[in-house]
């Protein structure tokens, strides 16, 4: 069950998008984003779509993966959706009693849904696509061509978050099983007991948290370990001919995205 | 009355790149009164097959029963089964979370439902099996006490629900020889004088060939042997090339053996090779 969570998951595969450079992917999200919230007309969610789908297909990874990853969001998208569809002014298509459905209503949740949906399968596309340690290089080095003051820092943060969520993932599990082999019930009983059923699990989940934490500084410490400055790579980030090409492509997706928006 | 295992298989994470065969076809048998050893390499498969056992995890196919309940059917009550069959599992003071060691080990006989009088006769009982003193740990942070401590605490959270298997992974790790000693001597204990069938995990070929009845050897997810663990130990050979070892013991008389004394391999305590080596060694001399 906890197995399911997909952000921050590596698949290894062999596609051009696995072999791009971090930065190029950090940038296309960005850019992505971009086009995605200019969208606002049907034929710029269709290029959306088109253009998502595209991106899955050469990614190579399962879509069933992507589609685990959106599932736990369903109850945003369904709030979405029905505050969109039931709160919006417009021309009227259904009612009945103060509950009325309106034709800008529906299209609008619709398109909000769809903006939810597109903008975590990107992002966990890229999570899903780029080892955590390539990652965090290609967010180093994209805020530090921000001129971000402490950008090793922040990468360095970022990686370690990363690194132990399969961690905390597998020590949560131990523990709970622990706790069921004890007779606790995580699944049954109203809000308060479920609550209160939590405890056994988050107690010694923070105090091993806590553990792991001194731990790994000390463990860093131990080798010499002082931030960024003057720190040098053994592998240094270099961009191909596939990164410029994905930048051309980026490029265009907004520039159409743009003219969707305007024109038609 | 008894556990059995037929034709357990059980994978990790199946139609996914990460699919894991972690349990191959396990057909096996606990029986009441039984002192198991279970010995495997790192990632042989010996904790997923431990979690069969109460039903932790369900097995991919197969099937598993408890004193005859089916526990792979649906709709099964697991809570009865999880207090018949105890686990208790590696490091399990990390399990700890109650503000005083009484209520930690009270928890298991909370969740199975008993009344207040008998939970303290519960609690006591247990801290009793484990030499924990009532009166003095009670009402102690379990935060507070050393490793060995700690972990005795959740090993009486197990016992207090009273369950007729108890099942140990690797419950001496990490400890200091002589904590090691006091809970292997405890589990012994519990063994001997209130009958409680124990299955234990362990990478102590010394400890499991002193105390266990009977040893299972898995590889792969397979089991490889279910025997004697003289018998076990005999195979030497095969068992080094799965990454285990033989016991110390059996070690040294195998060297003897190759400087040349004739003594017997099979053994499996100190006491016994101290009496092999004094009578083959005084042997000569009484002939001559």
């Amino acid at each position: 069950m906890l197995k399911d969570i997909t952000i921050g998951q590596y698949v290894p595969g062999e596609s051009s998008i696995h072999n791009m450079d971090p930065r190029t992917k950090i940038i296309s999200v960005v850019l992505f984003m971009v086009g995605l919230f200019m969208a606002n007309s049907l034929y710029g969610y269709v290029l959306v779509t088109l253009f998502t789908i595209a991106i899955i297909l050469i990614s190579q990874i399962p879509p069933l993966m992507l589609i685990k990853g959106i599932r736990p969001l369903w109850i945003i998208l369904v709030l979405t959706l029905g505050l969109h569809i039931f709160m919006t002014e417009g021309q009227i298509i259904w009612q009945w009693g103060f509950l009325k459905i309106t034709y800008e209503g529906l299209r609008q949740g619709v398109f909000m849904a769809l903006r939810l949906v597109y903008l975590v399968t990107i992002t966990s596309l890229l999570t899903l696509t780029t080892t955590p340690i390539l990652l965090t290089d290609g967010i180093e080095s994209v805020l530090k061509a921000l001129f971000i003051p402490v950008a090793h820092e922040l990468a360095m943060m970022m990686t370690i978050a990363l690194r132990f969520i399969p961690t905390l993932i597998e020590e949560t599990e131990k523990i709970m099983k622990a706790q069921m082999a004890r007779g606790a019930d995580f699944e049954s009983g109203g809000l308060i007991a479920r609550a209160k059923s939590l405890i056994p699990l988050l107690v010694p989940l923070f105090l091993s948290s806590f553990r792991r934490a001194d731990e790994l500084a000390m463990a860093m410490e131990a080798r010499c370990y002082r931030g960024g400055e003057n720190r040098t790579r053994m592998k240094q980030l270099k961009m191909y001919g596939r990164d410029y090409f994905a930048f051309i492509v980026m490029f265009t997706f907004v520039g159409i995205s743009f003219f969707f928006r305007n024109g038609v | 009355m008894s556990i059995i295992l037929e034709d357990v298989m059980f994978t990790y994470q199946p139609n996914s790149p990460y699919e894991y065969k972690a349990l191959k076809r396990i057909n096996l048998e606990v029986n009441e009164g039984d002192f198991i050893g279970l010995i495997g390499h790192t990632g042989s498969g010996k904790s997923t097959l431990i979690q069969q056992f109460n039903g932790l995890l369900k097995p991919t196919s197969g099937k598993i029963s408890v004193d005859g309940i089916d526990i792979t059917a649906k709709g099964i009550k697991l809570k009865e089964i999880r207090q018949k069959v105890g686990m208790v599992f590696q490091y399990p003071e990390h399990q700890l979370f109650e503000e005083t060691v009484f209520e930690d080990i009270a928890f298991g006989p909370k969740n199975m439902g008993i009344v207040q009088e008998g939970i303290t006769k519960r609690v006591k009982k247990a801290m009793a099996m484990v030499s924990l003193e009532y009166e003095r740990y009670k009402e102690q942070s379990p935060f507070v006490l050393s490793g060995g401590e700690k972990r005795r605490v959740a090993i009486a959270g197990v016992l207090a629900m009273e369950p007729k298997y108890l099942i140990l992974d690797e419950p001496t790790a990490g400890l200091d020889p002589r904590g090691r000693d006091e809970i292997l001597a405890q589990i012994e204990r519990l063994h001997r004088n209130e009958g409680i069938t124990v299955v234990l995990v362990s990478h102590s070929m010394d400890d499991v060939a002193r105390l266990a009845g009977r040893l299972i050897v898995i590889n792969h997810g397979e089991i490889i042997y279910n025997d004697t663990p003289r018998k076990v130990f005999m195979e030497s050979q095969t068992l080094q090339n799965i990454g285990l070892d033989i016991p110390t013991v059996g070690k040294l008389m195998l060297s003897l053996k190759d400087k040349g004394w004739p003594v017997r391999t099979d053994l499996l305590t100190i006491e016994e090779a101290k009496e092999e080596i004094l009578k083959v060694v005084r042997g000569p001399v009484k002939n001559a």
